[in-house]
């Protein structure tokens, strides 16, 4: 088997961020090479430059022994590069054809499009791979499936040499899956180099032979997936030293927060109880439903059933403003689209959700104003401290402390972070732990929802681990680690206790 | 907390808000200048007071038009609302309704213009571009049917006579719409409404979860201009003594000039009340200059069309410096 595609020392720099370090590994013609990792490894950023989005810092690729360089996506496709997204990069509006066509159609004397053509190439390359698909109908009466077969079959079209898949499962049911499988196999079969990301680690084990396991940016190591455990490739996804600082928890027996059966389309009977003082982490892998449950917690969404008590009252959230009445707030994981209104102040974000306790009377009372954010904003450590200035001026993670002092204004008792610490540097990070620890420890319930294992067990008193929209696991302190919570959070078809919850 | 932590802000405040509205003043200077050297008599009293009442109408309208910018939106409706309440007010008037009671149902019919756009807006979640052209030709053709197309003419004289007379030298209706600038900046500035526009207009996300009552904000800010067109209306029929079902034509152009010229970004969540009255002073400034030289109507159309150009390129340039 003939190396078709190598990565050779791949770097890529970010702003304060080294995203991957010297990563190097090789896939063969007509291997399916498994590319695990957390979320964070470098996973995407490969597939990134892979694919001509990024370009590497230092390192390079080759394509059948041949650097190539991936200067952009169009550069990347003419190379023989094939990439399937896991949010599907298409247009609903056009056709099927259309769309396997975009960006360089098919045309009669260079002007008009040629569609009769376009479609019945179209059709060619979708019955090579199997589904009975219309190329002529709109790509937006497809199923995801279909859709996913759509992109296999454009990189027919385009001849790709190496196709890469980022979680191509992640939204198919497994009858879906296996035809997918078999698709996959066959393009295998063909000679093509297949990249193959998933954080499913049967479907792993079931489709590619090797696998490269990446963590921090690097790759740990490029294993036959024969020889080796689905449990010791977990190890190796996540066994970097646990980051162990000491743990206070402050959590009493009070009950300020009881969640029952609560339900929607994307979580399934979560039922909980938060206490005064306590910090629940809440582990499990994007997709799990744990934004969901927040979003339901803080009105954002609606609930179809269950219950949320607070403080022995219940209340049914129609919108933030209910939830943050009865003492509830969210700091969202996309800070730019749900945490600020950029060209606002400091002051002004901060206020947004207790305006009318600083206007009495209807006129806003802008010394008052100011000393309370004074107050609150030297209590999250804003800096530089401008209060009036902008907040898109700031890092984000001075913008965080901002979010975190508009609910202490608001007086909220339990708040819900939601990837706290996401797009935020180092230092800011640590500060931010500090205060999520000061504020459990001056009674406040704070729910704590994180990719970053380390992150979840550095803060939490307690960890419920979700997978598929439910609760799969509860953990407390002594059971905390890393192993644990991704032994619950990733599925596996051999861990007996999986088998029911996925009937 | 330091006194210096609170006194350093205070700066920083005044020159992130007043920026932008200097820009627009020194534009209103420089185009006093040309006309004042050019025109002999520009500058007379009588002719300043002039450029103010024929800036009055627009300045109203281009207020609420603001409020609307802010949240988001855009309101293309308020010459038929204008329409609407000016022939419904003066019909009543005509019929010997006593005129504050008329004027008064004038204001409702402009409410509800603007709560039927706010509605339309917030609730069924509609363009606002779409919704308002809509009933840009709704309210229009309703004042049309009303008065099958006719004027509505012989407005009593003691209402005429109220909006004729003149306080201090200035006419009644540049005071009144000086008191609704003042209101408009109080709101803007002062009330947590103000805050919930600017923040629905810069991130209706943001502000939804941080629990700001988007629906609300939004239909408020359309009540507004709905308002005001009508206070416009009735300043217009006020002065001409008659209502005609077609006033009102392209009131709405000029007033989102005024509103875009004072720094008001069509995006949202970026808009003065200072910046938009000088915008309309600006427009209305140059229209009157150019009319004295004589200069053609096409010409004063171009001039208007350029100057909008000219604000919204200088406004590029000098983004992203603060």
């Amino acid at each position: 088997m003939s190396v078709r595609l190598q990565f050779d020392g791949i770097s890529k720099l970010f702003p304060a961020v080294r995203a991957l370090h010297e990563v190097s590994f090789s896939v063969g013609a007509g291997e399916i090479h498994g590319l695990l990792g957390e979320n964070g490894a470098g996973k995407s950023t490969l597939l990134r430059i892979l694919s001509g989005v990024y370009r590497p810092t230092a390192g390079s690729v080759l394509i059948d022994g041949k650097p190539v360089t991936l200067a952009n996506p169009v550069a990347a496709r003419a190379a023989g590069v094939a990439m399937i997204h896991q949010e599907l990069q298409q247009v609903p509006r056009l056709s099927v054809a259309q769309n396997m066509f975009l960006g360089h159609p098919l045309t009669r004397g260079s002007i008009f499009v040629a569609r009769r053509e376009q479609e019945r190439r179209a059709a060619e390359a979708l019955a090579a791979i199997g589904p009975s698909i219309d190329p002529a109908a709109p790509l937006s009466t497809l199923k995801v499936a279909q859709r996913q077969m759509v992109e296999i079959a454009r990189a027919l079209l385009d001849r790709a040499r190496i196709v890469a898949m980022d979680e191509p499962t992640s939204s198919l049911t497994p009858s879906e899956f296996e035809r997918l499988a078999e698709v996959i196999k066959g393009l295998a079969r063909d000679g093509v180099a297949i990249v193959y990301v998933s954080h499913k680690l049967d479907e792993v084990f079931g489709i590619c032979r090797r696998a490269t396991i990446m963590r921090d940016g690097i790759v740990v190591d490029s294993v036959d997936l024969k020889s080796l455990s689905e449990k010791a490739v977990v190890a190796m996804m996540v066994g970097r030293e646990l980051a162990q600082e000491q743990h206070n928890s402050h959590a009493s027996s009070q009950v300020m927060l009881s969640v029952r059966g609560l339900a929607s389309t994307k979580v399934r009977d979560v039922s909980f109880d938060l206490h005064r003082g306590e910090v629940l982490g809440i582990a499990g892998l994007v997709g799990s439903g744990r934004t969901e449950l927040l979003r339901l917690l803080a009105g954002v969404d609606r609930a179809t059933t269950g219950s949320i008590v607070i403080n022995g009252k219940a209340i049914k959230p129609a919108s933030p403003r209910d939830a943050i009445a009865a003492g509830i707030g969210l700091v969202p994981e996309e800070r730019k689209r749900e945490g600020i209104v950029p060209l606002r102040s400091i002051t002004s974000n901060m206020a947004l959700a207790s305006m009318s306790v600083f206007a009495p009377h209807g006129i806003i009372d802008h010394r008052g104003l100011k000393q309370i954010a004074a107050e609150k904003m030297k209590r999250v450590n804003l800096r530089p401290f401008l209060l009036d200035r902008p907040i898109r001026l700031f890092s984000g993670g001075n913008q965080q402390k901002a979010i975190i002092g508009r609910w202490l204004a608001a007086g909220t008792r339990i708040l819900l972070f939601d990837e706290p610490t996401r797009g935020i540097d180092v230092g800011a990070k640590a500060e931010i732990y500090h205060l999520i620890e000061e504020l459990a420890a001056e009674g406040h319930s704070v729910v704590v929802v994180s990719s970053e294992l380390p992150e979840v067990i550095r803060l939490a008193d307690r960890v419920l681990v979700m997978r598929d929209g439910a609760i799969a696991a509860e953990l407390g302190r002594a059971d905390l680690s890393e192993q644990a919570i991704a032994a619950h959070a990733i599925p596996q078809t051999r861990t007996p206790a999986a088998e029911p919850a996925r009937q | 907390m330091s006194d210096a932590t609170l006194v350093q802000p205070r700066t920083e405040f005044l020159r992130g808000f007043s920026m932008r509205d200097a820009g627009t003043l020194i534009g209103l200077i420089v185009i006093l200048a040309v006309f004042g050297a050019l025109v002999p008599g520009f500058f007379a009293e009588r002719n300043l007071i002039n450029i103010l009442q024929q800036s009055s109408i627009n300045a109203c309208l281009a207020l609420g038009m603001t409020q609307v910018i802010i949240s988001g939106g855009i309101d293309l409706s308020v010459g038929p609302t204008a329409a609407l309440s000016a022939v419904i007010s003066a019909s009543m008037m005509v019929a010997g309704v006593p005129f504050p009671l008329a004027v008064g149902a004038g204001f409702a019919i402009g409410l509800l213009c603007g709560l039927v756009n706010g509605i339309l807006v917030a609730h069924v979640g509609l363009q606002p571009f779409i919704v308002t052209l809509g009933t840009l030709s709704t309210y229009r053709a309703l004042a049309l049917i009303y008065t099958g197309g006719n004027p509505v003419l012989g407005l009593p004289a003691g209402f005429r006579a109220i909006f004729n007379s003149s306080l201090f030298g200035l006419p009644l209706a540049v005071i009144i719409v000086a008191f609704v600038a003042i209101a408009a900046w109080i709101v803007l500035k002062k009330t947590p409404f103000g805050e919930y526009l600017l923040a629905v207009g810069g991130n209706e996300e943001a502000a939804y979860i941080a629990g700001v009552p988007i629906a609300r904000t939004k239909i408020a800010a359309y009540m507004i201009s709905g308002l005001l067109a009508a206070l416009a209306a009735q300043i217009l029929i006020g002065r001409l003594g008659a209502a005609e079902p077609i006033l009102g034509n392209l009131w709405e152009l000029d007033a989102i000039a005024a509103a875009a010229i004072g720094g008001a970004s069509l995006m949202g969540g970026k808009g003065s009340v200072v910046g938009t009255i000088l915008g309309a002073v600006i427009l209305g400034a140059m229209r009157n200059g150019l009319t004295l030289m004589n200069v053609q109507s096409f010409y004063q159309l171009l001039a208007t069309g350029l100057i909008i150009l000219a604000a919204m390129l200088i406004d590029r340039v000098t983004r992203g410096r603060g």
